[in-house]
């Protein structure tokens, strides 16, 4: 069984307690500090890597804790970076208070609705009703030009405005908010994952007939943890809307629910920190190699679907948790 | 009326060329439960590679019998394709959804970007042979010719899918292994090489169609997931892994999608959704499933 290295997943000798939570201070330090070092524009890929973190490791509690195999992520990124941005252009609201919430919330409502229906089937079939729902959205994005501007995309969105006065956004305090957003996140699914509510989830992945047995409702457990997902889907999408500035229907379908599927995969699904990882490879892959060719990004990209695939089964995060495992043999082990 | 049979008509020739779409993926979701996401990108191969073959052999035999030849290059190449994935690839990832679902995705990346770099980003034209040319009137109204052409195939292929799977011994054992493989495969057959037989067949099925679907689908980069958006609305509200299923599946949603166009202009993209709502609230398995595992 699949099992992540989180803090306070063995908690018994305190040195161990601090080598757990020892990379993730580590990485916190350095990504707090480095703003000052880069350019703005060095500085936006750094808080798309962290955007896509978030946008990840939400897909990865249903994908990785739960087994749902759902290719309609996007919807939930889409729905809400979309709220945001209507709220924003078209009805002129401008608080940060009101707009992220709502996009959020919007995203929330969306799941319920969809996770009611999708989870009617299972296994494959769940994939291809949440991979047509996604496409639905995509649609309607398209269609409904008077709100979402069709296929020009809904321009302008803006950070909007956090009602200090005297504050005004740049790119170096985005990030931090960016930071703080995926920090909180990070933490929060953490402690789901490591509750008797996510312990159950991983229950459902290993043997869903087992626990309706044990007397669990295993229909709620996925649904809550549906809507679950796709509320930090939302956070993922209200920050990523206003550092892309602008939504496109793209952005709600197919092909960005299936980069975010691969960077769970590629970075382990069923652990936290692997999907992170995953993000930040796929996002500065994608910008190394959009520099050089950007007419073959698709070819690298499907070339990287079927290498992970057929060679790094399991994931990075796996590999990694293995050798973090060696380096520290004398502090008891975590299981795997 | 008139407006009603003409709907009728056009909703059921759509049918037809959803029916073979779904077929393949209904085929492979149901015998080997592999969900094939490079279905739709098979198709776009086909279309793509048969227009290249006809324009080519055009000069050689002439419009109206490079046209079927471009079909069959089309199909033998995507077949070939389909042999190429499974035994490359897919063989070595049963029972593993979500790896196959990821080497899927990859293989639509990467045919849609060998189509984009050989031919480039502009949609290419399909070809009209001559006999399918024109229009003919039936009861008052006037329909295209191709169109009856789709229609006619389609109750050929349909008929001759459904004798190899319900008539034929090869159909017997692909629906003994839809039922309960290791039994099938404790009677001592050789499931593997049905299974290859299989995707490679689902996969000459889409290609074959690249040619012929191209009046009403297209020929594009973006025809890749849009056909197996269709595919797979036809197979989840046909209900996989039987050749009725996805006959039925293809021909409600053709219909559907038809009188929506007429009736609801607006919300014509939509109407074949609600159908697929309704399907998986009241029916999950399909209108005619099989059991949903």
């Amino acid at each position: 069984m699949k099992k992540a290295i989180l803090p306070g997943s063995n908690l018994q000798p305190r040195r161990d307690w601090l080598f757990s939570l020892g990379p993730y201070v580590i990485i916190a330090i350095i990504l707090l500090a480095l703003p000052p070092f880069l350019s703005n524009y060095h500085l936006s890929i750094l808080t798309k890597v962290l955007i896509f973190a978030i946008f990840a490791i939400s897909l990865d509690l249903i994908l990785g804790y739960t087994g749902l195999l759902s290719l309609g992520h996007a919807a939930y990124l889409g729905i809400a970076g979309y709220t945001a941005g209507i709220l924003m252009v078209r009805y002129g609201l401008d608080s940060f208070w009101v707009v992220m919430p709502l996009g959020i919330l919007a995203a929330g409502i969306a799941a319920a609705i969809i996770g009611y229906i999708a989870l009617r089937v299972s296994g494959v079939y769940f994939l291809l009703v949440t991979l047509a729902f996604g496409q639905l959205l995509s649609v309607v994005a398209i269609k409904w030009r008077g709100m979402t501007g069709g296929t020009d995309g809904l321009f302008g969105i803006s950070v909007p405005d956090l009602g200090l006065p005297g504050f005004a956004w740049t790119p170096s305090s985005f990030y931090y908010l960016v930071f703080i957003a995926f920090a909180v996140c990070f933490f929060l699914l953490s402690r789901i994952t490591n509750s008797p509510f996510g312990r159950a989830l991983v229950g459902i992945r290993e043997n869903e007939a087992r626990m309706q047995c044990l007397g669990y409702n295993t229909w709620a457990h996925k649904y809550i943890a549906f809507i679950i997902a796709g509320l930090f889907a939302g956070v993922a999408g209200v920050l990523f809307a206003p550092l892309y500035k602008i939504m496109v229907p793209a952005h709600l379908g197919l092909t960005t629910s299936a980069a975010v599927m691969l960077m769970v995969i590629i970075g382990s699904a069923g652990t936290l920190f692997g999907p992170v990882i995953g993000a930040a490879l796929v996002v500065l892959l994608e910008r190394i190699v959009s520099t050089y060719t950007p007419e073959r990004w698709p070819l690298i990209l499907g070339g990287i679907f079927v290498i992970s695939v057929l060679f790094m089964r399991g994931g990075l995060g796996i590999y990694l948790s293995r050798f973090w495992r060696k380096v520290r043999p004398q502090y008891g082990n975590v299981e795997s | 009326m008139d407006v009603l049979l003409a709907n009728f008509l056009i909703g059921i020739s759509f049918g037809f060329i959803l029916f073979l779409l779904g077929t393949g993926l209904s085929l492979t979701m149901g015998l080997m439960r592999i969900v094939n996401l490079a279905h739709g990108a098979l198709y776009m191969i086909g279309g793509y590679v048969g227009v290249a073959v006809a324009r080519y052999c055009e000069g050689l035999v002439g419009r109206d019998l490079s046209f079927v030849v471009g079909i069959l290059a089309g199909g033998t190449c995507t077949g070939l394709l389909g042999l190429l994935m499974e035994t490359g690839f897919l063989r070595r990832l049963y029972k593993r959804e979500l790896d196959q679902v990821l080497l899927t995705i990859g293989f639509v990346y990467i045919l849609t970007n060998l189509a984009q770099w050989i031919w480039g980003p502009i949609p290419q034209s399909g070809i009209t042979p001559s006999f399918l040319s024109g229009s003919i009137r039936i009861a008052g109204i006037t329909l295209p010719m191709f169109r009856i052409a789709i229609i006619i195939f389609g109750l050929v292929a349909a008929a001759g899918l459904w004798f190899f799977q319900e008539r034929t011994k090869v159909g017997a054992i692909i629906r003994a292994g839809m039922d309960n493989k290791e039994m099938t495969m404790g009677l001592g057959i050789n499931l593997g090489i049905v299974f290859t037989g299989v995707f490679a067949l689902g996969a000459f099925i889409a290609g074959f169609c690249g040619l012929i679907g191209a009046p009403l689908l297209g020929i594009n980069l973006g025809v890749g997931w849009d056909a197996l958006l269709l595919a797979m609305i036809v197979v989840i509200v046909g209900g996989t892994g039987s050749i009725q299923g996805a006959l039925v599946g293809g021909l409600v949603i053709g219909l559907v999608d038809a009188y929506g166009k007429t009736f609801f202009p607006e919300f014509a993209y939509f109407t074949m959704y609600l159908v697929l709502i309704i399907i998986l609230l009241f029916r999950p398995s399909g209108l005619l499933g099989r059991r949903i595992q």
